[in-house]
């Protein structure tokens, strides 16, 4: 039993990284209807930001909470300046945030070479229980992720400003007509979308090869997990993440990586197309 | 509306295609060749306007189909399967394609018929599905040995008209361009006739479409079959100009690349579609090695501010202009009204 423990460990982390990564696009796609192919850039630049900031001396911890406020601020910046302009013709957006998405990852390259970079873990050690080690850093990734996606659920289900999202997303024509600034909502949202992608970004930094290709292998996956799970609602997100991120990490470590990945990915186009709700669906506006 | 007049749609395709056709003049060795490869990539771009355009299908993993046609070639024509006597005559080159084309149709049917019976998938899930199935084949094809794994297939022979001489590229680009004029000209009479509008209902307005009793699940399968199928030929094709199959033609990337071509020429319109192909391969031949890393950040841009700015496309737009320009003195604002297509429809 203890042996298999490091391999639910991993595919624990997984899902948590999973869902942090979705938790943005739930936001912005699963209830906005907006369908962000520049999402997995917006995690890049998380990663990026910390790299950015460790080569200027600054710790791990306020590299990674700098990462949210840079990335929100570029998705403000991508909502004032090309989301608004689209986002009544859905399927423009795809093609808007695809041509946005090659750009950003080509600004990266231009400033930061295509070659990998590599971020130091801030908490070395491991913690040992029983008879195996496992790195300190999953352990604390775990728990960070955990809070910021109970505490993400939090705010869109308890609080005034996640009402005001959620009334605005679901209906935005009577939002308008009941005195909500829908436009401004819409703003926030999509900041604070694109802000849990800079932090997940940030957080994951550390233990991936940091590469102006690295959002595109986490682009799918997430999309996926979003749909499978129910597009709308965090409870959906975290059951989708956990079906998709879950089955692929313990799939990869029986068979080979690449068939557990194709694995999962046609069990998740069949959940789709036989429930096209998804498992769980949420009251979010649906494409 | 949106379209064309047919003698302003012919004349313009006419002046497209016998420009094209005096390249070899110009230059028979590199750039026919080159040429070669971006008619092809035009008619594949033509299939999907066929699907986006018109079908209203937005397929973000087209590639899967030119892939299906050129590995079908690759390994057909190869003799990858056995030495017996029906895969002695399959290895024929001009048996080899046509197998080749169908096997893309028959993928399109299954997964077709897969996505779009019922309350089928259509939208932005039709997108995201079709981007993972890209994914899944890339992954799986780059993890198949026998079809050469990350490197491809390589030796593919050359159809018969380039064989005779593999070093003169000029009988395959006639061969090439014949067969996208056909493509064209068949794909423009069909979306002038009931077919075409049939695919206009089926994307606008797809609900109304079944009451009127016609199937929309059978009008979006024949146009995924069909559009699969022309995209199979063209990368069929393009294998045998290449000589080479590899993992790149059948996935995500190329998906991607075709949706820019066609977006920025024009999703709309075929004929535009197709230039969009050749404008932008012909674009990077010249610019990429003038502005290194910024071309894939210049393409980004322009394709974002056209998305934005012209969503008919920057090659249509101006195509569309000069059309209504010039249809102004004889049908003058009749064309704001529905036109005859459309009545004879209802």
């Amino acid at each position: 039993m203890i042996e298999a423990l490091p391999i639910f460990l991993d595919a624990l982390s997984f899902v948590l990284i999973l869902v942090l990564v979705a938790s943005g696009l739930v936001i912005v796609f699963g209830m906005m209807g907006i369908i962000n192919l520049a999402h997995g850039e917006l995690f890049l630049l998380g990663a990026y930001t910390v790299v950015v900031a460790q080569g200027l001396g600054a710790p791990f911890w306020l590299a990674a909470a700098l990462a949210p406020l840079v990335v929100g601020l570029a998705g403000l910046a991508i909502e004032l300046l090309l989301v608004r302009f689209v986002v009544h013709r859905p399927l423009d957006t795809i093609l808007a945030t695809w041509g946005l998405s090659i750009a950003i990852k080509q600004i990266v390259v231009l400033a930061f070479g295509p070659g990998s970079h590599s971020v130091a873990v801030p908490i070395d050690g491991a913690i040992s229980v029983g008879g195996f080690t496992y790195p300190a850093y999953r352990i604390v990734l775990m728990v960070v992720a955990t809070a910021v996606i109970a505490g993400a659920g939090y705010v869109l289900v308890r609080t005034r400003m996640g009402l005001l999202a959620r009334a605005v997303i679901a209906r935005p024509d009577t939002s308008a007509n009941l005195g909500i600034n829908t436009g401004r909502v819409t703003q926030v949202s999509f900041a604070v979308g694109a802000g849990l992608a800079g932090l997940a970004g940030a957080l994951v930094a550390p233990l991936i090869s940091v590469d102006p290709q690295m959002g595109l292998g986490f682009l799918v996956p997430a999309f996926l997990a979003i749909l499978v799970g129910g597009a709308g609602s965090m409870t959906g997100l975290v059951a989708g993440g956990s079906l998709v991120g879950g089955l692929d990490s313990l799939l990869g470590g029986w068979v080979s990586p690449v068939l557990a990945q194709i694995t999962v990915f046609v069990l998740a186009i069949l959940v789709i197309r036989l429930r096209p709700g998804g498992l769980f669906p949420g009251r979010g506006r649906r494409p | 509306m949106n379209r064309l007049t047919p003698s302003f749609s012919a004349a313009t395709a006419a002046v497209v295609f016998v420009a094209l056709a005096l390249v070899p003049v110009l230059d028979s060795g590199y750039w026919t060749g080159q040429a070669t490869r971006y008619v092809l990539f035009g008619m594949f771009a033509m299939s999907l306007s066929l699907l986006w355009g018109r079908a209203g299908l937005l397929a973000f993993g087209h590639a899967v189909f030119f892939g299906i046609g050129g590995y079908g070639m690759a390994s057909l024509t190869m003799g990858l399967f056995g030495d017996g006597t029906v895969w002695a005559l399959l290895a024929r080159p001009w048996v080899a394609l046509p197998v080749s084309v169908a096997g893309a149709g028959l993928a399109a049917a299954a997964l077709g018929w897969f996505l779009f019976l019922g309350r089928g998938v259509s939208g932005a899930y039709l997108a995201i599905i079709t981007l993972s199935v890209a994914v899944i084949v890339e992954q799986a094809v780059r993890g198949v040995y026998a079809l050469g794994g990350d490197n491809g297939l390589v030796g593919v022979p050359a159809l018969g008209a380039w064989a005779a001489n593999p070093f003169d590229p000029v009988p395959m680009f006639y061969a090439v361009l014949v067969t996208a004029v056909v493509v064209y000209v068949g794909l423009d009479l069909l979306l002038r006739s009931r077919v075409g509008a049939l695919l206009t209902a089926v994307s606008t307005n797809p609900d109304r479409l079944g009451h009127f009793g016609y199937s929309v699940f059978a009008v979006r399968l024949g146009a995924f079959v069909l559009g699969a199928a022309i995209a199979g030929l063209a990368g069929a094709m393009f294998v045998a100009t290449d000589g080479f199959a590899s993992p790149s033609l059948i996935g995500f990337g190329l998906s991607a690349e075709v949706l820019i071509w066609v977006a920025l020429g024009g999703r709309s319109i075929v004929l535009a579609a197709f230039l969009g192909a050749v404008a932008v391969r012909l674009a990077e031949a010249f610019l990429s090695g003038l502005l290194g890393d910024f071309w894939l950040l210049a393409l980004g841009l322009v394709f974002m501010g056209s998305v934005v700015l012209l969503p008919q496309g920057l090659i249509a737009t101006p195509m569309l202009w000069l059309n209504n320009r010039l249809g102004q003195g004889s049908k003058s604002k009749s064309r704001a009204a529905p036109g005859p297509a459309n009545e004879g429809m209802v």
